[in-house]
């Protein structure tokens, strides 16, 4: 069980000899709050060995090389990935699906399937292969406690080059059963990306036990800083794909008329990177394993569970997804008919310094499709407190008083 | 509607506070977009809006969710009464550097320029009887004969026509005014002295006599008259020696003042003056328009301007 206080002491921005009013923040799963551990590892590097790896061999240089060895090392371990090699840094999730939309071969006729609830990240790309390709784009719709509809999903499948789906949604904290739907899909001759931005921060993955094939995540929502991501990709998927951006780094030679690539993840990383963002993301996920993801799970849905039942009291407002809060992650979106929920998200942050998310969260197409203007999603993480929720239902009644 | 409220107060607040300095300059953001016939999309309107509500919500709720549910009419309103209230405030600052009174010429009610009300203070007159009332309107030069008062640059197309009192407060106050006015713009002017006070009736008959008897010199001991002790100026011994001091003949005066002619021609004057219903001193007739109370120069040059230009 986690002890708020001492996690909570790790967060500068808690400090409250620093902040006249401490900011009770609910919108994780838009950015999480960095932990003063991970500002200062990206410190030193910028104060003692601000070198490229990988290029040079002095000292300082081979010291950011080995570092940056070390975090993927890390980043492999951390999703239980076969090899190192299999790590390709980006800088966020959507920087990981264009990638492999860029990089992976499709032609004309091609299947490409997702669910009713992707993010803009993993729903765009594909519907420009649709125009400039001629790929086709089917939905798996969901069913209406909005969990994921496995029986219609067994017949979308066939035929399917690429099932391109998000493993809890950032719309209503839903995740997807993705070691079932995977091995479906390879039944079918499927490959499958799984977008976990939303669930790396909060569970365990093990990529061998999903057996996915590509997977993306962003460092920002998991303490790393931003502008930090990772593309997994089994080895043998990776040397198959064409690189999107080459360069410097990316290759092993060149002369006047030819080149070769480097194998993957080198391939995949032409230029200059994000040394500094890099070590962060190693040490937000060094903090995390030292936390342990089942107190964050625990801490999480003690909350969630108190946010939902207290605002299942107001009959006005209507949760998104399924009424069960232990299926809902750490993510509670509701609105109110005909009140507009950016409203509703100014008025907690001017009434009680409480940040939540107001909108469409990037997923205008399930907005568009069900006709609803918007919603306010509160997303939690570990340093949320019981008090802070007891604010938020608190600010939440008097607000409805008024609108 | 709001942007624009916002703008002008904020605009205001904001040279007392940096916050409210910020605010101004969304509002300006706002207010630009619209003017450019694009939307105002910086979320500026809404977060006014739940400032107001939280405000209110912690005084009554019920109020609040009136506010919330009648926004845009409240935004209406408040655009009316600020409109109102900007045209009030420039009318009256228009006034203000006018007349010298925000409510317009010798008006005397309240004036946020003019807290105190100097511009408008007079000596008051207590003999009078109210058989007209005392408003600036009804002071008026007309079947007034000036004829026998101190005057200098005749032939002037300008007119300015002073009723003062030695003794009183606010005619000293504008007295020196008056003479750079008449200096600066080389006007006709007519000096009256009232006596506001019964005891500084003989005051009158000195003037007279010193005009009479020393013509052009008597604008030097009239000016003295305006710097001496306010309260020496009751003793006829002190004005002798005034007058000795300029080199006037004391007894020439004295005979002068002891002739009944004398007495007659300066109780017509007071009857004269009191012709004009004057309530108090000083009061200033530019060209027969009449300004009760100190003003300010720029005041009295105005009135002799065709345009607000010094």
């Amino acid at each position: 069980m986690l002890n708020s206080e001492i996690v909570r002491a790790d967060f500068k921005i808690f400090n409250e000899s620093s902040n006249k009013k401490l900011p009770i923040y609910f919108d994780n799963a838009s950015m999480s709050l960095k932990p003063v551990q991970v500002v200062e590892v990206m410190n030193d590097y910028y104060f003692n060995h601000p070198t490229a790896a990988g290029r040079s061999s002095y000292k300082l240089a081979t010291l950011t090389a080995s570092k940056i060895k070390e975090v993927r090392r890390r980043v492999a371990n951390f999703i239980n990935a076969n090899s190192e090699s299999e790590i390709i840094f980006v800088r966020n999730t959507t920087e990981a699906i264009n990638l492999l939309a860029h990089s992976m071969k499709f032609e004309a006729g091609d299947v490409i399937l997702t669910t009713d609830k992707e993010h803009n990240s993993n729903l765009v790309p594909w519907q420009i292969l649709v125009e400039k390709k001629g790929v086709e784009h089917k939905i798996v719709r969901s069913k209406n406690d909005g969990t994921f509809d496995l029986e219609s999903y067994k017949e979308l499948v066939k035929g399917v080059k690429l099932v391109s789906m998000v493993h809890t949604s950032n719309l209503d904290g839903t995740t997807i059963t993705a070691k079932e739907i995977i091995k479906i899909a390879h039944d079918n001759g499927a490959l499958v990306l799984l977008d976990a931005a939303q669930s790396a921060p909060h569970q365990k993955i093990d990529v061998r036990d999903l057996d996915v094939d590509f997977l993306a995540f962003s460092g920002h929502k998991m303490l790393g800083p931003t502008g930090t991501g990772v593309l997994y990709g089994k080895s043998n998927l990776l040397e198959k794909l064409e690189p999107f951006m080459v360069g410097g780094g990316s290759v092993e030679y060149s002369t006047y008329t030819e080149y070769k690539m480097l194998p993957a993840p080198e391939k995949f990383e032409a230029g200059l990177q994000d040394y500094a963002g890099i070590i962060g993301l190693g040490e937000a996920i060094k903090y995390l394993e030292t936390l342990g993801f089942d107190n964050i799970k625990e801490q999480e849905l003690k909350l969630n569970r108190y946010i939902t039942d207290e605002l299942n009291k107001i009959k006005e407002i209507r949760i998104i997804g399924p009424a069960d809060p232990s299926l809902r992650a750490g993510i509670i979106s509701f609105y109110v008919d005909g009140v507009d929920m950016h409203q509703f998200a100014l008025l907690l942050d001017e009434m009680s310094g409480v940040m939540i998310r107001s909108g469409q969260h990037c997923v205008h197409s399930w907005f568009n499709d069900k006709k609803i203007k918007n919603s306010a999603r509160i997303s939690l993480y570990f340093y949320n407190t019981m008090e802070e929720a007891e604010i938020l239902v608190s600010s939440l009644i008097k607000i409805m008083k008024i609108i | 509607m709001l942007c624009i409220i916002a703008l002008i107060v904020f605009s205001v607040l904001g040279i007392f506070s940096a916050t409210h300095r910020a605010l101004a300059k969304e509002a300006l953001d706002c207010v630009f977009r619209r003017i450019t016939l694009r939307p105002c999309n910086t979320g500026f309107k809404e977060k006014i809006k739940n400032k107001i509500i939280v405000k209110l919500m912690s005084r009554s709720v019920f109020v609040a969710r009136l506010f919330n549910k009648h926004f845009e009419i409240f935004s209406w309103i408040f655009f009316i009464l600020m409109i109102g209230s900007t045209f009030w405030v420039v009318k009256g600052g228009y006034n203000f550097y006018l007349y010298g009174s925000c409510n317009g010429l010798n008006q005397s009610g309240f004036c946020a320029f003019d807290p105190k009300g100097e511009n408008n203070k007079v000596t008051d007159i207590s003999q009078q009887c109210g058989a007209v009332e005392k408003k600036e309107e009804n002071v008026t030069l007309k079947n007034i004969d000036l004829s026998t008062f101190p005057t200098k640059n005749i032939g002037s197309k300008d007119t300015v026509f002073l009723i003062g009192c030695y003794e009183c407060d606010y005619t000293r106050k504008a007295y020196s005014d008056i003479q750079n006015l008449v200096k600066d713009k080389k006007t006709n002017y007519i000096f009256a002295h009232y006596p506001a006070k019964e005891d500084t009736n003989y005051l009158s008959e000195v003037g007279y006599c010193v005009y009479k008897e020393y013509g052009e010199r008597f604008w030097a001991f009239n000016d003295y008259l305006f710097t001496v002790d306010k309260v020496e100026i009751y003793q006829p011994e002190y004005i002798a020696a005034i007058l000795k001091n300029f080199d006037f003949d004391g007894k020439k005066i004295n005979d002068c003042i002891d002739n009944t002619e004398t007495k007659k021609i300066v109780s017509d004057q007071v009857n004269q003056l009191r012709k004009t219903h004057l309530y108090g001193t000083p009061t200033v007739f530019i060209n027969g328009k009449a300004l009760v109370g100190p003003k300010p120069l720029r005041v009295y040059k105005s009135m002799l301007n065709k345009f607000i230009i010094f």
